[in-house]
């Protein structure tokens, strides 16, 4: 029987230049020093465009870290599926280039292209300040072990 | 005759925002722009000040596209000011690293945005429905050539090994046996891409121009070499603002730039159109394929030009991997500075064409710096462009004549800016 974390990527998004954009980074670098379940893997992703529909290929579950503006105080941290949602990439709906695709634009790609991965949770982090800057904002950084925790539950426990 | 006007409010599928404003009144063409409307970035006075070593990396931010090649050509330029000479083995994996860069930008370009257009279709998306193994050729594909960036200087965008006079990081033999493999292995896909493109019909307009490139003896140039055109002339790197003599226009936080007509065009096509006979075998028949030969003066076919280079990038790329392989790569001290003042330009060809950097410096720091990007080369062949195919598509439907508008833009693969990106969620 295949336990319910085997195959599992953990897929942080974001740019680490882009303060609180840094999150998923930073809970990534924090479940290095956890024991995880065998069959988890761990990537910073950054911001990889299109390519996110390859780097999810293949996994039976992708958890994808990142900041999301989800109009909630700053530091809430919330898991939720793509179905739950709508997502839109900021400046998309204007820009409608390719070149910098987001989460957004990957996974309706994926899903076009029938290679989503069968269960995606998305754990957003609602972020104070996405200006130029290294290193994640006060309530960010206190929000960090909630997302952490976040992340573990969903290693842990089977959502199906 | 009635009023025509189309006006392009934040044009798609191009990188950053500009606008297309055509007016035509009684028959007379009136008003007729590619506006830029995207804020001027100030990366010049950004770098004023900074060591000689930290410029590759703060400029390479300019572009994320375009990164490797805003990071090589600095490294050129500050090399030249500098006296520093770097060695066979950096001049290879930065060529290496160029192609990597070349292909990921033209792939996409060719695939996501120019083939829906010449299906008829409004996007990417009804594309990966109708025929996903064409969307999914084309995300391999650009992987393998980020795959060539990561391996040659450590990730795929922002090249972090590449330093002045050479590499922080090199590729271990292992690293580039693989790479090898794996570019082998694409030659399925770029026969398929070649395959796609001689069957799709790119509109029929021809306006003459000049187009300028860099050129060298013994290869087809994307680093160094020296500035010719289809008009004929060369010119020293050094003399580039000989060539590009920029001006101001009122619509355009980009300055337009003109050589030995009113404008000039930069990109894969002016590179065909100039050093066609330096192709690789296998693109050089890739061209036969699509029916090209130099000089085209459809601005439409730029994206058949970059179908040619991504065979050439993807050949060469395996040539230089072997060469590498040959050479045996070993660890290098990067080049030392022969002197600390002084001034150098640096040229390279970047997917949209030639770009131009140039440094200032006194005892190691930057004192003056100047950046002259491709797309900003290529804005008033745009509209010289729009000037003649609107007159010649004035009694077509307005959409018509919107969408042909919107494609000549598209077709030069402008860059316009840069941004990031946040998830905007609503609950539903």
């Amino acid at each position: 029987m295949t336990a319910p974390h085997a195959n599992t990527l953990v897929l942080a998004l974001g740019n680490t230049l882009r303060g609180d954009d840094g999150v998923g980074a930073a809970v990534i670098a924090a479940l290095r020093d956890q024991q995880l379940p065998a069959g988890v893997t761990l990537q910073e992703g950054g911001t990889p465009g299109l390519e996110l529909v390859l780097m999810m290929q293949g996994y039976r579950r992708v958890i994808v870290v990142d900041a999301a503006d989800m109009d909630q105080p700053p530091g809430t941290c919330l898991t939720f599926t793509p179905e739950q949602v709508r997502l839109q990439s900021r400046d998309m709906h204007l820009r409608g280039t390719l070149h910098y695709a987001g989460l957004a634009e990957a996974l309706s790609l994926g899903d076009v292209l029938g290679l989503l991965p069968p269960e995606i949770i998305i754990i957003g982090v609602q972020p104070l300040s996405l200006e130029w800057q290294i290193g994640l904002s006060e309530p960010i950084t206190a929000a960090l072990p909630d997302a952490v925790a976040a992340v573990m539950d969903a290693l842990l426990y089977d959502e199906a | 005759m009635a009023r025509v006007k189309v006006d392009v409010h934040h044009l798609t599928r191009v990188e950053g925002h500009g606008n297309i404003v055509v007016d035509v009144r009684n028959g007379i063409l009136e008003q007729c722009e590619l506006q830029i409307v995207e804020t001027p970035r100030f990366f010049e006075p950004m770098v004023l000040n900074r060591h000689y070593d930290e410029v590759s990396h703060i400029v390479s931010r300019i572009c994320g596209i375009c990164a490797v090649g805003h990071s090589t050509v600095s490294l050129r330029a500050i090399e030249n000011a500098l006296d520093i000479q770097p060695s066979l083995q950096t001049v290879l994996l930065r060529k290496l690293n160029m192609h990597g860069e070349i292909l990921d930008s033209h792939i996409l370009h060719a695939y996501m945005l120019v083939a829906p257009d010449l299906l008829g279709l409004p996007s990417v998306m009804p594309l990966a429905k109708s025929t996903p193994e064409v969307v999914l050729r084309a995300l391999r594909m650009k992987k393998m050539a980020g795959e060539i960036c990561r391996v040659v200087a450590g990730r795929h965008t922002h090249p972090i090994a590449m330093t002045t006079g050479g590499f922080t990081h090199y590729p271990s033999r292992q690293d580039l046996l693989k790479l090898r493999e794996q570019l082998i292995g694409i030659r399925p896909d770029l026969e398929a891409t070649l395959e796609l493109f001689s069957t799709l019909e790119f509109p029929h307009f021809i306006r003459e121009t000049e187009y300028i490139a860099l050129r060298k003896e013994e290869e087809y140039c994307f680093i160094d070499g020296e500035v010719a055109s289809t008009d004929g002339g060369t010119w020293p790197i050094d003399a580039y603002r000989s060539i590009t003599n920029e001006y101001i226009v009122s619509h355009s936080s980009a300055k337009h730039t003109r050589n030995q007509r009113e404008s000039y065009m930069v990109g894969a096509l002016a590179r065909f159109n100039v050093n066609f006979d330096k192709l690789h075998p296998k693109a050089r028949a890739a061209a036969d394929a699509l029916g090209l030969s130099p000089v085209i003066y459809n601005p439409y076919l730029n994206t058949a030009a970059q179908v040619v280079e991504i065979v050439h990038c993807f050949e060469d790329a395996i040539d230089l991997t072997e060469q590498l392989l040959d050479m045996g790569v070993k660890w290098e001290e990067p080049a030392k500075p022969g002197r600390l003042s002084g001034k150098g330009a640096g040229a390279c060809e970047v997917p949209r064409g030639v770009l131009f950097h140039e440094y200032t410096f006194e005892d190691g720091r930057v004192v003056g710096a100047n950046c002259i990007i491709p797309t900003g080369q290529n804005l008033a062949n745009v509209e010289a462009d729009m000037r003649a195919l609107v007159p010649q598509i004035l009694e077509k439907p307005h959409e018509e004549i919107t969408l042909a508008l919107e494609m000549l833009v598209r077709a030069y693969d402008p860059c316009i800016s840069c941004s990031t990106h946040i998830l905007d969620v609503k609950f539903i």
